[in-house]
């Protein structure tokens, strides 16, 4: 219950109540057995979805929004704990016997929906094809391995070409979904339509931006699970409109929506509010080798102007957390120390601009995205900075073209306000975002100590001697203000009374595994 | 007119609506080319490199030359295969099959609307011009073409799906399925698309009755003792008639437009969502496979408001 505990302040009593209600059928949180096995097997969900899938096919699609879609059907090697993103055994349990060598072993007796073994054998093919398929996706996330090698049965070596104890993440992430390969043999790229794997549902329909539809499988690996027989998924992009069916009780959930709409959730008096934090952080990226932004000084002037808090109040309602680093504060790797290095304070900005010669403020050109809330967000920023004498000259366009613009080869604007949607190991979002070369580092220059910590950061399996390695990761790039993050937007999502047993993750991306129809 | 000339009209009409066709197919991809961001972007995922991305592009062919790409498509298209979705591979023309009637039916129906609701009003305007009835009408007129449609769809759904619950709020249902449900979910929407074209068919009928009931064919005609009845609706009518067809056609051609933001609003799967979610990722199969087939019903129906103005007016040939 801790993080219900820490929103008290935020929320209503009558959202408490949901949160309590959601925990304690469940069966989270050290209440008694019987509370989980209250859960009613059968019944089939109904869900507005807010993104047709890019891909079915875990390899070849890309969109963030697909994985609550694809987590029907696939499971994953490995998977997380809820709260905190930590790893935990999943198809496999993986080992380090040194650190170059990744041995999974895969559980017994698990088999896709079409009947295939899912073997070491089947675990190789996806993570070659994952690997090397030249329409792979998730090639990037597996350079670090070297060789896939069958060692048994049921068990599966991989020989690392540095060590990478991002790894386990990374395989409950899309590279770690399991396709069925005599799917993939028979159909090609077509897999895509006529998904095979080994999660609790397995495929029977997707009509493009219209609905996706799963069944049980009956022979799921889990005993007991999946409690519930079905879902279908109607795909409404439009979330104000996805609210409205959950309201006119055409669907029992949706996900993923914006703060502004929580007043209509509230109103409608047949629904629970689910809110809980997650990775999604709102923040300005810097361009550090353009001019003037290229001063560390100007940079660490924009963290103080930000009222991370006012932000939140502002942009929010209330539903989020500051953020003072690319981690919330109930992620495992949070460093508390980091949190306090940037207080809001304009007259120290105006200072440290003088310093850098912008006595009479400077005006910076930034790039940002032309939807509702992303226009609401860039005036409060503007309003903000502007205080302490930093002039914004915004550029909206869709989020494809100004992120392109910013991040690929034009390299327009000198800062850029987006979101980072995070990623299972922190390695990858430091990897991702400040690394040499990175796509997301639009100067692509990184200091080598840097460029160091984050390999660093991948030798050692212990996730507290990896926590040490984080924290020097963040101070790192808080003290040099690589970035100015603002702050974690909470998941927020609408479900039915009748919908029980719901908890969110801090991925903000919904599991259907725990959910029962009361 | 004989048989043989009216085939001649309609034969010269198809030969004219091919350049139409690849005219406007052409500009489409043209257009979707010149704005920035492409699909290579949407393929290549969340993390992609610069590299990546050149890769996909390579990969899907969308580094050849312009020209050549538009080529290959129309020349598959023009054997009826309007390809696959560069996102998700479904065949486009399923996805078109899907769609279309969902579409369809509520600009169907809200054509009806509009002809139902709207020629009655424009009759009672312009029967007695300047009348408060005719003030009356011409206010709601007014109203119905300032009122966007997205927004009179959002109070509908609030009224009659949130509070009194007799229909749906979103989404559709298949007409081939159950066609009193799909009826069901097609009134709202059609509703609030149909406010426009009430509206308008109010005001352009009673513009053009009120001129014939105002000229001295009609003064004869009440010189000669006809009732104002048969003279309303055997003369004016009648005379109004190619007006009024003009204006159906154009209302529907509009209409079609009009459904993609009356679709995002009520999440009705249909042509609007298809194209939309096509043009944001720029997946140009889907975009152009949606307005060939577009321009072809709005050739069609051009073509036959051609042969039926020919019909009610033997003078236009």
């Amino acid at each position: 219950m801790t993080d219900s505990n820490r929103m008290v302040g935020m929320l209503s009593r009558r959202e408490i109540m949901a949160l309590a209600g959601g925990a304690a059928l469940s069966g989270i949180a050290g209440l008694p057995a019987f509370a989980q096995e209250a859960a009613k097997k059968g019944g089939v969900l109904k869900v507005a979805a807010p993104a047709n899938p890019s891909s079915l096919d875990p390899a070849t699609g890309g969109a963030g929004s697909d994985h609550s879609l694809l987590w029907t059907m696939y499971d994953t090697l490995v998977e997380w704990e809820y709260d905190t993103l930590k790893p935990k055994p999943g198809l496999a349990k993986w080992s380090f016997p040194n650190p170059t060598t990744m041995v999974l072993d895969i559980n017994k007796g698990i088999k896709f929906h079409d009947g295939t073994d899912l073997d070491a054998e089947a675990v190789k093919f996806n993570l070659e094809r994952n690997r090397k398929d030249p329409r792979s996706n998730v090639k990037a996330d597996l350079t670090s391995v070297d060789t896939v090698e069958v060692t048994g049965p049921l068990q599966v070596t991989l020989k690392l070409k540095n060590p990478d104890t991002a790894l386990p993440a990374i395989l409950s992430d899309r590279a770690g979904m399991m396709v069925s390969p005599t799917n993939i043999k028979a159909l090609g790229d077509d897999t895509n339509r006529k998904p095979v794997g080994a999660g609790p549902w397995k495929f029977v329909s997707w009509a493009d931006n219209a609905s996706l539809v799963v069944t049980r499988h009956e022979n799921y690996w889990r005993p007991g699970r999946p409690y519930l027989d079905g879902i279908e998924f109607a795909i409404i992009p439009e979330l104000a409109t996805a609210l409205r069916s959950v309201v006119a009780g055409e669907n029992e959930m949706t996900f993923s929506l914006p703060a502004r709409l929580k007043p209509v959730i509230d109103r409608a008096k047949n629904l629970q509010v689910v809110t809980a934090p997650t990775l999604y952080c709102i923040q300005l990226y810097f361009n550090t080798t353009r001019k003037p932004l290229d001063n560390v000084k100007v940079r660490q002037a924009i963290n103080f102007a930000l009222d991370r808090e006012a932000f939140v109040k502002a942009t929010m309602g209330g539903l989020g957390e500051p953020a003072f680093m690319t981690l919330p504060s109930s992620h495992w790797a949070f460093d508390k120390s980091v949190a306090t290095l940037y207080p809001h304070d304009p007259a120290k900005a105006k200072k440290l601009l003088a310093e850098a010669g912008f006595k009479d403020g400077v005006e910076l050109s930034i790039g940002g995205y032309n939807d509702q809330d992303s226009v609401r967000r860039s005036e409060v920023l503007q309003a903000q900075l502007g205080e302490a004498g930093i002039r914004l000259k915004f550029t909206r366009g869709t989020i494809a073209e100004i992120s392109a613009q910013f991040f690929a080869t034009e390299k327009k604007f000198d800062l850029l306000l987006s979101a980072w949607t995070g990623r299972p190991d922190p390695s990858m979002t430091y990897a991702l975002g400040f690394d040499k070369g990175a796509y997301y580092n639009a100067g692509r220059e990184a200091d080598p100590e840097l460029v160091k910590l984050i390999q660093q950061s991948r030798e050692s399996e212990d996730l507290t001697e990896r926590a040490k390695v984080f924290a020097k990761i963040q101070r790192f790039i808080m003290e040099n203000a690589l970035s100015a993050p603002i702050a974690f937007q909470y998941a927020l999502d609408a479900l039915s009374k009748k919908v029980l047993g719901y908890k969110p993750n801090l991925l903000g991306k919904p599991k259907f595994e725990n959910i029962h129809l009361g | 007119m004989s048989q043989s000339r009216k085939r001649n009209i309609i034969v010269r009409r198809l030969l004219q609506a091919i350049p139409v066709i690849v005219l406007s197919t052409f500009i489409v991809f043209g257009l979707l080319k010149l704005v920035p961001g492409d699909v290579a972007v949407t393929l290549a995922g969340d993390n992609a490199s610069d590299a990546r991305i050149a890769e996909i592009r390579h990969i899907y062919g969308l580094d050849r030359p312009f020209l050549v790409q538009y080529g290959s498509w129309l020349w598959k298209a023009v054997h009826g295969d309007l390809s696959n979705s560069l996102v998700s591979s479904e065949a486009v023309l399923s996805s078109i099959a899907r769609c279309l009637p969902h579409t369809m039916l509520i600009v169907v129906l809200a054509m009806l609307l509009a002809l139902v609701i709207g020629i009655p009003l424009g009759i009672a305007a312009a029967s007695r011009p300047g009348s408060w009835t005719d003030g009356l009408v011409m206010t709601i007129a007014s109203l119905g073409v300032a009122i966007p449609n997205f927004w009179l769809g959002m109070l509908l759904v609030a009224l009659f799906a949130l509070d009194l619950n007799w229909l749906p709020a979103t989404g559709a249902t298949p007409i081939s399925e159950d066609f009193w449900e799909a009826i069901r979910h097609a009134i709202l929407p059609a509703c609030a698309l149909a406010a426009g074209g009430v509206a308008e068919v109010a005001r352009q009928l009673r513009s053009s009755l009120v001129e014939i009931l105002s000229s001295q064919q009609v003064r004869t005609l009440h010189a000669k003792g006809l009732p104002p009845s048969s003279i309303l609706w055997r003369h004016g009518l009648k005379n109004v008639s190619v007006n009024l067809l003009t204006v159906i056609s154009l209302l529907f051609n509009r209409m079609l437009a009009a459904t993609v933001v009356v679709e995002a609003v009520f999440a009705i799967p249909g042509m609007g969502n298809l194209i939309v979610n096509g043009a944001i990722h720029r997946d140009f199969p889907v975009v152009q496979g949606v307005v060939f087939i577009m321009v072809l019903i709005v050739v069609a129906l051009n073509l036959l408001t051609d042969v039926l103005y020919s019909i009610l007016d033997p003078r236009i040939s």
